[in-house]
């Protein structure tokens, strides 16, 4: 009877406690948002670094990947110095450069990777092969840029010199394959090329150099302990773990999580407080009928149940609603975010994570119970007598 | 007067506390109601009876004295065992009826026998035998806002006896009511005495009074007069 | 380079030596704010400056200025160091030979600007001149999508402060059904009662937007504060404008009256012995 009392007491007045559903569920869906936004983040972006078991990147010492124009020199030697650690499975290494397309009216320009096609973790093979010697893969962006096809042979050259119209170095290449280019976004023109031929084309500056290496760790390696040997075998270098760069990022994108945790908060605070205003009021218009329950010997704990029951229902209602309100106003959010320049397309900030998403939605129904708590504990220590007596001078 | 007392008040006091002079409700009041009595406590307002008849209830307590019901010294229960012997022993009917609006005239009267875990089966029948009893057996399945007051009340009294308690504790059943409806309660209030149940009301209606057996006159808190009336035909 | 383009801040600065011949002298550099607290320099300071961590020789300088940067938005994220040197040395130093990434042109503005940009372009071969506001809106993008971002958090705040505040206005006027029920019983007209709880509920809502404006300002304070800090930059996150003041305080009244007109209607239709719960 309890759970029909308070489910009556709320239909009684329905319109309010649509009201207050409806608050909780917009609360609801803010605290969802927030949380998938904290959590989503740092979990997409890890996904994207641990693609291809590359656990460690390996940038010029005090940079992170890609971050500056700075070099590894002695690619070879560090290469060879890397592999000997133990618990390191493969190197990866990467050059990155501005290539141009040549041949239309104007040079297109791309972003170049000169890679091991071996070992790459860069690319995901779409359609064609991995570049040999004289060969390249693109991005269908840049494919479509330069209105080339697989099988297409194409001018191309790095270093170019503005003044003079001079390149470093200019060569044909044939396009094998069309790629997805792991951490780029879908817009962005790139390519890959063979490391030898971009050290080549960029001429003495690069010569023997990368960008970055990136390391595969054995699965019962410490990344840790690999990122320490890396970092004590070549100086001259920076070892990050991706948990390390998870940090990093998290670090920069630090204004988001706290952005999030504040209006988190704030929604769990509104919805606390929507359901403690809406029982308490609920709570004192039938303050007779409470006394009156008393007086015929329905017991404390009766009278406690059942206005936390009916904090209960609103906030579980409210969250249930708020569920699928905060999965649709996530896509959205997330849809504007993904518009940032740049952003690899395997980049989420709002990502679903059950666990996450009903602890959060428990913790505003929690706290829909604790909303209840104080109108309950009011209308159950209400003396009887004093009451009774008030509410027949009302 | 014959047999136990049912209800046994001794030197009860209720003062309340107020700022500046606390007010003493009720000031050494004694009395005695055996079973089956039927007795109206009448006074001008403010004299303290309601008071009383909730020292009566278990519902307050005295400051000092005692109340003992059916051999149980109420004044002495803590809360959660005076809650219980309300539930079981004491039937209330207030001058508003206090009906649950949300429940109907059935789900009100099955109420105190739910809380007092009564099988479902059990309460819905006798909740029907009671509303056959108070003549509402067509109303059962009614809200309270569809009801009139008489019937209301009428309502609020098969929820008192509910849980067949051993005493009907009245506080103005007839306060709210117009003349014919008031009739019809003060009659059924008769029936129930007939039937044997105890009963207490506290009144201001002369027609009501004059239905009791024995009336208690009240003036600032004490008894000033106790007075048995001719029992009718 | 690029750093030559900026104007920052000095917060304690010596004069930088830039008048020839300085071969076989200190040369001075201007570090920031940032670097000089990580590395713990000081104005007078001898460093040695490479192209490459470990490269041996490198100049060494002297630091002969500390700079703040600018309130700058794209710089916010950024979290490497920059020192500030002359032109010539830094050429030297990373062997880029007498060549510069960008010059960054002053001119009168307006019309000038314009012709100007006419006559690079129209003139120099290999260069390509560009207005500062098109380079302005290409780097902005990042914070026009955080604009928007704001601008979508802000809706679904206001949806669900309107709901909250709706709420609360409906509960506040619904507790008045008895003084209105008084009100109607003593013969008071239901346009009278209808006007006195929408003042009554404006009120509140003028007074509960205004204490918002309050918690807001000392919101912005602890916001700006905070991530000034985090992200040692000038730039101000939060700012409470008049704009925004008059929007909130306008919303919360425009919802305190409906909210007030709404249940005030209702109330003055209610029969008064119903409103009494007679």
């Amino acid at each position: 009877m309890r759970f029909q009392l308070a489910a009556l007491s709320l239909r009684r007045h329905a319109s309010r406690t649509l009201l207050a559903v409806l608050g909780v569920a917009v609360s609801a869906a803010m605290l969802l948002d927030m949380v998938m936004l904290a959590t989503g983040m740092r979990q997409s972006f890890a996904s994207l670094l641990g693609r291809n078991g590359f656990t460690i990147r390996v940038s010029p010492r005090g940079t992170l990947p890609f971050d500056t124009e700075a070099t590894i020199g002695q690619a070879r030697d560090a290469t060879a110095a890397i592999g000997r650690i133990a618990g390191v499975t493969a190197v990866a290494p990467v050059l990155g450069t501005t290539i141009h397309v040549l041949g239309g009216r104007e040079p297109v320009s791309a972003f170049a990777l000169g890679v091991d096609p071996a070992v790459q973790g860069d690319y995901q093979l779409l359609e064609g092969q991995d570049p040999a010697a004289n060969g390249l893969v693109a991005s269908d962006a840049l494919l479509r840029a330069i209105g080339a096809r697989i099988g297409d042979t194409l001018d191309v050259a790095v270093g170019f010199d503005p003044q003079l119209r001079t390149y470093t170095g200019r060569r044909r290449v044939v396009v094998s394959g069309r790629a997805r280019f792991t951490y780029l976004s879908a817009t962005d023109r790139a390519a890959a090329l063979e490391l030898a031929s971009v050290q080549a084309m960029a001429g003495a500056s690069r010569s023997d150099r990368v960008s970055l290496f990136m390391v595969r760790t054995a699965p019962n390696v410490d990344p840790e302990a690999a990122r320490v040997a890396i970092e004590r075998a070549l100086p001259r270098v920076t070892a990050l773990s991706t948990a390390g760069a998870v940090a990093e990022a998290e670090h920069r994108l630090s204004y988001f999580r706290q952005l999030a945790f504040i209006l988190g908060a704030v929604s769990l605070i509104v919805g606390f407080l929507l359901v403690t205003t809406i029982v308490t009021v609920s709570v004192n218009e039938r303050i007779g009928e409470i006394a009156i329950m008393r007086a015929i010997g329905v017991s404390r704990s009766h009278v406690v149940h059942q206005i936390v029951i009916e904090g209960i229902g609103l906030s579980l209602t409210g969250a249930a609603a708020g569920l699928i309100l905060g999965v649709f106003t996530a896509r959205w959010l997330n849809s504007i975010l993904r518009g940032f320049p740049g952003l690899p397309d395997a980049i989420d900030f709002f990502l679903f994570q059950p666990n996450s998403a009903f602890r959060a939605l428990g913790l505003l129904v929690v706290s829909g119970i604790a909303a209840g708590i104080y109108p309950a504990w009011r209308a159950a220590s209400l003396p009887i007598s004093a009451t009774l007596r008030e509410e027949a001078v009302g | 007067m014959s047999g136990q007392p049912l209800l046994r008040v001794r030197d009860a006091h209720r003062d309340y506390p107020r700022s500046g002079e606390p007010v003493h409700a009720v000031r050494g009041v004694s009395l005695d109601v055996t079973q089956g009595e039927y007795v109206a406590i009448v006074g001008p307002s403010g004299c303290g009876k309601s008071t009383l008849l909730n020292l009566l209830g278990a519902i307050d307590r005295p400051t000092t004295g005692s109340v003992t019901i059916g051999g149980t010294a109420v004044s002495a229960l803590p809360d959660k065992a005076a809650t219980r012997f309300r539930l079981t022993n004491i039937g209330f009917v207030f001058q508003r009826f206090y009906l649950l609006p949300v429940l109907t005239a059935q789900e009100n009267v099955e109420l105190p026998m739910a809380e007092a875990k009564v099988s479902q089966t059990e309460r819905r029948e006798r909740a029907r035998e009671l509303l056959g009893y108070v003549g509402l057996a067509a109303r059962a399945d009614h809200r309270p806002a569809e009801l009139s007051g008489g019937e209301q009340q009428r309502v609020a009294i098969a929820r008192a006896l509910a849980n067949r308690p051993i005493v009907l504790l009245a506080d103005e059943p007839t306060g709210e009511l117009d003349a014919r409806t008031g009739a019809d309660v003060i009659a059924l209030f008769d029936r129930l005495n007939r039937d044997g149940m105890t009963i207490v009301v506290v009144t201001h209606d002369e027609k009501l009074a004059g239905a009791a057996r024995r009336v208690i006159h009240m003036l600032d808190g004490r008894v000033i007069r106790d007075e048995p009336l001719l029992r009718r035909a | 380079m690029i750093a030559a383009a900026l104007t920052p801040k000095p917060v304690r600065a010596q004069g930088i030596d830039s008048v020839p011949p300085w071969r076989g002298l200190v040369r001075s550099i201007a570090i920031d704010e940032r670097l000089a607290t990580d590395a713990g320099l000081h104005l007078g300071d001898l460093v040695v400056l490479a192209s490459e961590p470990g490269r041996s020789g490198g100049d060494t300088v002297r630091v002969s200025a500390i700079v703040r940067r600018r309130a700058d938005p794209s710089e916010v994220a950024r979290s490497e160091y920059r020192i500030r040197m002359h032109l010539g040395q830094l050429q030297e130093l990373i062997g880029y030979g007498d060549r510069v990434d960008r010059y960054a042109i002053a001119t009168t503005g307006g019309v000038a600007a314009d012709s100007a940009l006419r006559h690079i372009n129209a003139l120099a071969f290999g260069f390509h001149a560009y207005p500062s506001r098109e380079i302005a809106v290409e780097t902005s993008k990042t914070f026009v999508v955080v604009s928007r971002f704001h601008r979508a958090i802000g809706i679904i705040t206001i949806v669900a402060s309107a709901t909250f505040l709706l709420c609360i206005m409906l509960l506040k006027v619904d507790e008045r059904r008895r003084d209105v029920a008084a009100m109607r019983l003593m013969g008071i007209s239901r346009a009278t009662v209808v006007r006195t709880v929408m003042l009554e509920s404006s009120f509140v809502a003028l007074l509960g937007s205004l204490f918002g404006v309050g918690l807001g300002f000392a919101v912005s304070a602890f916001v700006n504060a905070h991530y000034q800090a985090v992200y040692r930059t000038p730039l101000r996150f939060a700012i409470v404008t008049p704009g925004t003041v008059t929007y909130s305080v306008l919303l919360s009244l425009v919802l305190g009256v409906g909210a007030g007109a709404l249940a005030a209607r209702r109330l003055s239709r209610t029969p008064p012995l119903t409103l009494f719960g007679r």
